[in-house]
């Protein structure tokens, strides 16, 4: 089984007036999520959030609407194939309820089975960041307990006068002692599955990539040499490359040099909406919609940046988020954010303007989008501030009317810590390893 | 860019240290024209940043309801940031700021009612704090403002707060106020961070209140430095946050005495939760014990040698408040200096109530006998951004529970603790060799007895507040 986290997208087009309907039935699923969660959990051994809820029409470039839709978000982990199945298995009246009402659902439906290729026809490519990668649902629980057990355990040592006994391997030694002889801890003796496994897979897309570069630039000088077919190919694979994104590059300067049209912010009112349902103690939602900016190249440069956006998640950090994905949709035209972050969006918001760096990074994506401050060469502001980002966000932040998250109580920087713990158990190491070790417990 | 200090309410520039007696007075008027005309007659009064006062510094702060009571025009009123729009106490910023269960608004002494306005009255010793409550009191009575409430305050020996910590050493410093242009430290910050009409740290103008030029027809106010069409109600002024925050000193160091096994691991135990020794010294410097050279130090930092937070846990006080050079979540010294630099408030509190012991030594509080003394601080603090500086600062590091990496830990001075089943907030987590060391079932040891939000206006701001048609 892989332990790699991926991210489903699920989407339809509405007609506008059955918004309001599927905003009812998707609320009446969110308030039943209370008294059965536990089912949630059980039946979605995969899932780790579940985002769900629709869109209004937006308008694109001024005149042209984009249309109403239902988008269903989740985060799993391990095949596609068996996350879709525990799906249908276990939503699909929900899921027929909700998706029913877009004349994109089959007429003829008959059961799961088509419920299935339904939800694999309209699911659509994102670009997928996890923050806690190679964590099943069920290592979650199962190394909060390990560690907790740990702790209780070795709370003997802190009040133990025997300095013999307190060498960093003899702590470590009883601590491994204690958790291979019990029984409901053993579990943890065994290797992380497949971890080195997931690793290589999700490294490898970057390694090809950059095994084609580098052949390419080989090529470029192996040209002078040998006279071949394969070698004058290749030889121009690095170049296009560049050139096309020195191209794609200056066209976006010319498109920047557009005026800027601000979007309408927010009134208080709506905002209070949005931010009514952040009532979750440590993990909550944030989705983000915007139609882009006008001109094809914007939709080109996104494009592009998030495949290439892509390549690099395993490297990717970004503080304080579970999960997070980008997607186009309509056509290109339409930008679509969602995250599963610890604590409040304002907070979380925050974490990325108020860093430089961040926010360089933030305007790869984000300044494409409509509402969002206008830019120099994709990440130098321009006459915008930094401000803006927030207003931007906040102007095309939508309501989730419907979300699961399976972790409820662990921040990302606890489920890390976990980790880290559970890996170092049984690993060799120096002393001063085995005391920055000790600190994770 | 040079400050406009005439225009500057002084508080924005000194506490006023050496105006002993202070009193601080919530208001209600009653008739906006007669309130009008009691702010055309304090106006002449209110101390401006420009002088030293010697005996007496008067100061005007109002709320959103105040101002709305006032007439000002509705765009006028809806140009205010939304939090201060909302209120403190209104339901949706509970969860936000900690105030819920014994915190809940509905527990405060003031402040979940309106309140109009907020008069900070500094005198330089009792006697002429009884003449300037005098001559106030006459002026108010005569425009139908009622008094709400009265917040005496008192300052502490050796600049101790209640729980007999010192308290007040990390100020940040507005550069614009410093003598020979400084180089940029993590203590000096722009005055947009905390004066409105001047650059932030973002190199913007924050947000700020205006006025539609046209309503502005004598001409009181400069123009909007983004916007030909408007006129800069917010100039020189900036937003007040104001929070009493009750200490249960015999609570706290009843707790410290439970968990230890004598006074002075109890001490270390407090010490470790405030990240400074009752003298001020911080444990990052000196984490083994006091150092009274180092009661003022500044000047120190987490990410070069207490990452772990071995030395100054993680969780605690004045790590939270402000954690300076080491964020958890950040990669970098940099990326967290940077971080930790966005969210920095001016804070002017003072302490009220007796002192449990007049010398606040922790050895003699920890004899001492519980009283009902009414006794805390009043928490205030000026920020051009309520929710970047303030709000996040409250939510973000105080109150959350995870924050650095813990597990159920709330700030452990000034959090909200509890036990919610599933989650809690009540534990006090300090690093140590060969495993951590935790405290439970924190109780409350401060409580908020009340709070609310304030505009503090330029002096140009208040005369137009007070002639508005």
């Amino acid at each position: 089984m892989s332990t790699i986290h991926r991210g489903l997208t699920v989407t339809v087009t509405i007609n506008e007036e059955k918004v309001r309907q599927v905003n009812a039935l998707l609320f009446q699923f969110r308030n039943e999520l209370k008294t059965n969660r536990d089912q949630f959990v059980k039946s979605l051994p995969s899932t780790f959030f579940i985002s769900w809820l629709t869109l209004p029409s937006q308008v694109y470039s001024g005149n042209e609407q984009l249309p109403a839709r239902v988008i269903l978000m989740t985060s799993y982990v391990g095949s596609k194939k068996q996350h879709l199945n525990e799906l249908v298995d276990f939503l699909s009246p929900q899921l027929k309820q909700v998706f029913g009402e877009s004349h994109e659902f089959p007429k003829n439906y008959a059961g799961n089975a088509d419920m299935l290729n339904f939800l694999r026809r309209k699911s659509v490519p994102n670009t997928f960041y996890s923050g806690f990668k190679f964590l099943s649902t069920s290592d979650v629980a199962k190394e909060k307990e390990l560690k907790l057990a740990v702790w209780e355990h070795a709370q003997q040592l802190n009040a133990s006068k025997d300095t013999s006994q307190l060498t960093p391997s003899n702590i470590k030694r009883q601590i491994e002692d204690f958790v291979a002889n019990d029984p409901s801890l053993n579990w943890a003796v065994e290797e992380i599955p497949f971890a080195r496994k997931n690793r290589i897979q999700m490294l490898l897309p970057l390694v090809l990539l950059g095994l084609v570069m580098a052949t390419s630039i080989i090529c470029i000088v192996l040209c002078f040499f040998i006279d071949t077919l394969f070698v004058k190919i290749m030889a121009w694979v690095f170049p296009l490359f560049v050139i096309i994104m020195g191209g794609l590059l200056l066209l976006l300067r010319q498109n920047e040099k557009n005026p800027h049209i601000p979007s309408d912010e927010l009134s208080d009112e709506e905002i209070r909406e949005i931010v009514a349902l952040e009532t979750h103690p440590v993990i909550n939602e944030m989705t983000v919609i915007a139609p882009l900016k006008k001109g094809w190249i914007r939709r080109a440069f996104l494009f592009v940046s998030l495949k290439l956006v892509n390549f690099l998640t395993y490297f990717t950090y970004i503080p304080t988020v579970h999960t997070a994905r980008w997607l186009q949709l309509d056509k290109g035209k339409r930008l679509v954010f969602i995250a599963n972050f610890d604590n409040l969006s304002e907070a979380y918001a925050h974490d990325f303007v108020d860093s430089d760096k961040r926010t360089k990074n933030m305007a790869v994506i984000f300044s494409h989008a409509f509402g969002f401050p206008a830019t120099r060469w994709l990440i130098h502001k321009q006459y915008n501030h930094r401000t803006k980002y927030i207003k931007g966000i906040r102007a095309n932040q939508k309501i989730t009317q419907f979300w699961y998250s399976q972790n409820q109580y662990e921040s990302v920087e606890n489920l890390k810590r976990n980790r880290v713990f559970r890996e170092g158990l049984f690993k060799e190491m120096d002393d001063e390893a085995i005391k920055k070790w000790l600190l994770t417990i | 860019m040079e400050l406009e200090k005439e225009d500057i309410q002084g508080l924005m520039v000194r506490g006023h240290g050496n105006l002993k007696s202070a009193r601080f007075l919530l208001y209600n008027c009653t008739d906006p024209i007669a309130s009008c005309n009691f702010l055309k007659e304090i106006t002449p009064l209110i101390t401006h940043a420009d002088e030293k006062p010697e005996e007496e510094a008067i100061h005007i702060a109002f709320t959103y309801d105040g101002l709305a009571f006032l007439n000002l025009a509705a765009p006028v009123l809806n140009s205010f940031c939304r939090e201060f729009k909302e209120g403190m106490s209104a339901e949706q910023r509970r969860s936000v700021l900690g105030d819920i269960g014994e915190n809940n608004p509905e527990n405060w002494t003031w402040g979940h009612e309106s309140i109009h306005f907020l008069l900070m009255v500094y005198g330089k010793d009792q006697e002429q704090m009884d003449k300037s409550i005098l001559r106030i009191n006459e002026q108010t009575d005569r425009c139908g403002i009622q008094l709400m409430h009265t917040l005496p305050t008192g300052l502490l020996q050796h600049q101790k707060e209640h729980f007999g910590f010192r308290d007040d050493i990390s100020r940040p410093a507005i550069r614009e106020l410093l003598k020979d242009a400084p180089p940029e430290t993590s203590t000096t910050f722009p005055a947009g961070e905390f004066i409105m009409g001047y650059k932030n740290l973002y190199d913007e103008y924050a947000p700020a209140p205006f006025v539609p030029h046209e309503l502005d027809k004598q001409g009181l106010l400069p123009f909007h430095p983004d916007s030909s069409e408007r006129k800069d109600l917010g100039k020189n002024g900036s937003y007040l946050v104001f929070r009493q925050m009750h200490q249960n000193v015999h609570a706290f160091w009843q707790y410290m005495k439970e968990q230890t096994k004598e006074k002075d691991e109890a001490i270390q135990l407090a010490s470790k939760m405030v990240g400074r020794w009752p003298d001020g010294s911080p444990l990052s410097l000196c984490p083994i014990q006091p150092n009274t050279d180092l009661s003022e130090s500044n000047d120190f930092g987490f990410w070069d040698d207490d990452q772990a937070g071995l030395k100054c846990p993680m969780g605690a006080h004045i790590r939270r408040a402000n954690p300076r050079d080491h964020l958890v979540t950040e990669k970098s010294k940099k990326d967290s200096s940077e971080m930790a630099a966005k969210h920095q408030m001016l804070r002017k509190g003072r302490p009220y109530g007796m002192p449990v012991t007049p010398e606040l030594d922790p050895k003699d509080i920890m004899e001492s006998n519980e009283d009902e003394q009414e006794r805390g601080l009043h928490f205030i603090c000026m920020v051009t951004d309520i929710r970047r500086q303030f709000e996040f600062v409250q939510n973000n590091w105080v109150s959350f529970h995870k924050f650095g990496g813990l597990e159920n830990d709330a700030d452990p001075i000034v959090g909200n603790h509890y036990n919610k089943g599933p989650f809690s907030t009540n534990e006090f987590s300090v690093p140590n060799y060969p495993i951590r060391k935790k405290y439970t079932n924190l109780p409350n040891f401060t409580l908020i007895k009340g709070g609310a939000y304030f505009f503090f206006p330029g002096i140009k701001a208040l005369q137009y507040i007070a002639s508005h048609d």
